[in-house]
């Protein structure tokens, strides 16, 4: 599959800080791509260098295969942007606004407009002055889903929306993604990027720390499980791949690496289970196992198993 | 506004204005004794005899024209009176533009940036945030009286006056942070208080240049007749100092019941709402930066074509201007007929006027990159030079039309007056010759914008500030030749007394051109940088 995004080794330093250390992205067309991390970790820094508007101080950066600093114009064309913090012209309103960057975009879709207006539920005649962040955020939504792009780079589009717009919003990138569109998109709402993302990249203080499809990922993570069974289980604790047993009227809690699920279910399955329930990690572990410091590194899967009970709710 | 728990906080966010403040402050205080002192300096070296003195007042104090540019013609038979009157105006002038900036942004500017709503979710008071504003606002005007006294004492001149010079401009300039306490409440947009209070501030200067001139009560309707009402070093009268701060007063109760009155983030007047769909002219950065542009320039061009029907119709009666006094002279250009070099100073002025508007356009670009809205607008298919270009179009057409504007009033008014409609079109293209240096000033805006961004806006000011005191006082004191050289107006033929010159016109103009380059070159290299 053809890269839509291609970065490797990006560093851009302010002054003495270092925003991005090395950072690598790579997105593939067709795609929805997520872009995960903690507060200025460098997400809104990378999309900046991408669209040509900073400029890299080392490392590659390609998109369209073109060089964003040198081909701004013509790449632009090809894509749509919503900024992570929406700021408009006080004195025109969210129509005009809407329509002077779809205009500079290269064109917009009036029916499309029309439409995206009322999923929205935005009023185009109030001035930019009086709207609330959300509906900030939603003319620069409309601008771009009404464009014919073929990128979309979205930094956190939803984090002023209330759920039902939400909900809109995840219904059209994935009308988008059926159109073979590419989006990129970052976000701290973990439930959003499980339901939207094919792929994810976690970044943290400016690098790269994972990235892959979310079965990928899952696999660096453990399961969590608990077992009742009619007879003890010997050996259960010396399997390889077993982590933190601990057992309780017989009741086992346990966690088990990805690739050890067979054997631990093989093992089990001669001492009579009466109930078992198992928890995939979710993008949530994940997050806490990159976004905690180094102690969290080994404590990792534990910290996923107890105090995170939004797994169960899902799966 | 009643104490307790609505001003809570007042401290704090004192503290906060002032740190925020700590350079501008001190620049607009400087600037102001600054004034002063060099008036001071030029005054005593120009009329240093008796008789000079004595020719002076006769010929300035009788004289339409510098009485309303500059106040009430009384003591000039010292030189400190004749200070007090060729300056009073313009640090008055300075003195209220800076309590009007400064009460403007820590009141209607942080609410519109959202700031205000940050913190009154804190333990800060409704009426906290404007009660700080003006603290700090008046204890800038209230620095403004030992600044401009000492500036006087500094340079010889008697102390009870220059103390009660320096209470006049803090006093008058006190009165404009009132006025703009109370405007920020009605209006929703910092943009819009400014254009308010300093539509006001032009209102106060022709009353009192009216009432001046004619020696009636008018001047006692403006606040900066009140200020210049003290008469410092002749009658030393105190009364209209009270009188300022009992309208201060007043103003700013009005402000506090008015905020009473309004919810945070919006005016009194009701925002109107607005099109559905953008007209077809906002299709491309030039369409976006004329939108944005319009109402200013509307603003300036009306406020220059007043101002050019008033220096017409003063023109008439300076045949007696500096008539026995040929060191006073030293202001104007000094050949030709007088009226000839009074109407060059004047579109001199124009142009320093047309100067500003420029330096305030080109610094729009700069507002709107530091505020992020320049970000979408760069991420379509618009270039870094055309998003550039669109203020920069504005910035050069517009100063154009202003500066023509006011030379094609001056003159319409001197065809009526002479009853010779040549004089129309002879102004007109007299106001030509002075475009070429407004474009430099242009180009340096630019220029500072593309290679200095996180101080093109004090550095392009300090620009215009360098011109307009060079401009005012390069003929009377002894500065250094290349003092007056850095000044574009330096190069520009004084039309209509001097011959125009294609040589020096075309050499500005390349030297706009070239700063106009450095600066679109500049910007096309640079990271965006927000505020
Ligand atoms: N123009 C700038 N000048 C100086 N420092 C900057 C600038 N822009 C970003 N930074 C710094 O770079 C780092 C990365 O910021 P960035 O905005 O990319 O983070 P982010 O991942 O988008 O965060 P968030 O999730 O809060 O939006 C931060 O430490 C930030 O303070
Ligand atoms: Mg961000």
């Amino acid at each position: 599959m053809t890269s839509v995004i291609s970065i490797s080794g990006l560093v851009k330093s302010f002054g003495t800080a270092r925003a991005l250390d090395g950072l690598d992205l790579d997105v593939a067309a067709g795609e929805v791509h997520g872009f995960l991390g903690p507060n200025g970790s460098g997400k809104s820094t990378t999309i900046r260098v991408l669209l040509g508007l900073l400029r890299a101080d080392a490392g590659s950066v390609r998109l369209f295969d073109g060089d964003p600093w040198r081909d701004a114009v013509g790449l632009h064309r090809r894509l749509a942007y919503v900024p992570g913090d929406v700021t408009l012209w006080p004195g025109m309103s969210g129509g005009e606004a809407i329509d002077l960057l779809g205009r500079l975009q290269g064109g917009l879709d009036p029916a499309r407009r029309a439409e995206l207006l009322e999923r929205f539920e935005l009023d185009p005649r109030k001035k930019a002055r009086t709207y609330s962040k959300g509906n900030r955020q939603k003319v620069a939504l409309v601008a771009a889903l009404a464009s014919d792009a073929e990128l979309f780079v979205l930094d956190e589009p939803t984090s002023g929306l209330d759920p039902l717009k939400e909900a809109a919003f995840q219904e059209e990138v994935r009308a988008l993604r059926a159109q073979g569109r590419t989006v990129l998109l970052s976000s701290h709402i973990l439930a959003e990027a499980e339901n939207l993302c094919d792929r994810v990249s976690i970044i943290r203080r400016g690098r790269t720390v994972q990235s892959g499809s979310l079965t990928e990922l899952r696999h660096l993570t453990r399961t969590a499980m608990t077992v009742e069974t009619a007879r003890p289980v010997p050996g259960l604790a010396e399997l390889p791949g077993v982590h933190g047993l601990r057992s309780d009227a017989g009741r086992m809690r346990f966690d088990v690496d990805t690739d050890a699920l067979d054997a631990v279910v093989g093992c089990l399955a001669g001492a009579g289970v009466r109930s078992l329930t198992s928890t995939p990690p979710t993008l949530e572990e994940l997050f806490l196992r990159h976004y905690g410091d180094a102690e969290a590194e080994g404590a990792g899967p534990a910290a996923g198993a107890g105090g995170v009970p939004a797994p169960a709710a899902r799966s | 506004m009643s104490g307790g728990p609505s001003v809570a906080g007042t401290g704090t966010l004192i503290r906060a204005a002032l740190r925020r403040d700590r350079w501008r402050l001190p620049l607009w205080i400087a600037g102001g004794a600054a004034l002063v002192a060099t008036q001071s300096v030029s005054s005593q070296a120009l009329y240093d005899s008796p008789q000079d003195l004595a020719a002076y007042e006769a010929s300035v104090g009788s004289n339409a024209a510098s009485i309303a540019l500059a106040g009430p013609p009384v003591g000039l038979d010292t030189v400190a009176g004749a200070v007090a009157f060729e300056i009073s105006s313009f640090v008055i002038l300075v003195a209220a533009l800076m309590a009007m900036f400064t009460t403007g942004r820590h009141t209607r500017g942080d609410e519109e940036a959202g700031r205000t709503e940050l913190l009154r979710a804190t333990r800060v008071g409704r009426h906290a945030p404007l009660l700080a504003a003006v603290a700090v606002s008046a204890l800038a005007c209230a620095a403004m009286v030992p600044a401009v006294a000492a500036a006087g004492v500094g340079t010889g001149l008697p102390a009870g006056g220059s103390f009660l010079l320096g209470a006049s401009v803090g006093a008058g300039a006190l009165v404009f942070t009132g006025i703009t306490a109370v405007v920020a409440q009605v209006t929703a947009s910092a943009r819009a208080v400014y254009g308010m209070v300093g539509g006001a501030l032009g209102i106060a200067f022709v009353l009192r240049a009216v009432g001046d001139v004619e020696g009636s009560w008018v001047s006692w309707t403006s606040p900066i007749g009140w200020a210049q009402a003290t008469h410092p070093w002749s009658d030393d009268r105190w009364s209209p100092i009270l009188l300022c701060l009992l309208v201060t007063v007043g103003l700013l109760a009005a402000a506090g019941a008015l905020l009473d009155r309004r919810d945070l983030g919006s005016g009194l007047l009701a925002a109107r709402p607005g099109r559905a769909s953008a007209p077809p002219s906002l299709a491309s950065s030039l369409g976006l930066a004329v939108r944005l542009h319009r109402g200013a320039l509307l603003g300036w061009a009306v406020a220059l074509g007043l101002l050019g029907l008033v220096y017409g119709g003063l023109a008439g009666s300076v045949e007696t201007l500096f008539a026995d006094n040929p060191e006073a002279r030293a202001f104007l250009p000094d050949s030709g007929s007088l009226v000839d070099a009074y109407l060059a100073t004047t579109l001199s002025i124009n142009a320093l006027l047309a100067g500003a508007y420029a330096v305030s356009a080109v610094l729009r670009a700069r507002a709107e990159e530091s505020v992020g809205r320049a970000e979408p607008v760069l991420a379509t298919a618009t270039s870094r030079a055309a998003w550039l270009a669109g203020h920069g179009v504005v910035a050069l057409a517009g100063a154009s039309l202003v500066l023509l504007v006011a030379g094609a009033a001056i003159g319409a008014v001197r065809a009526v007056d002479t009853g010779d409609g040549g004089e129309f079109s002879r102004l007109l293209s007299a106001s030509t010759a002075y475009l070429p240096a407004v474009w430099v000033l242009a180009g340096a805006a630019v220029a500072l914008f593309g290679l200095l961004p996180r101080s093109a806006s004090a550095l392009a000011w300090g620009a215009v500030a360098y011109v307009a005191v060079v401009t005012m006082f390069a003929a009377s004191l002894d500065w250094p030749g290349w003092v007056d050289d850095a000044s574009p107006l330096a190069w520009t033929p004084l039309a209509p007394v001097e011959e125009w010159s294609a040589g020096a016109l075309a050499g500005l103009t390349a030297l706009a051109g070239l700063l106009l380059a450095a600066g679109v070159t500049g910007f096309r290299r640079r990271d965006l940088v927000p505020g």
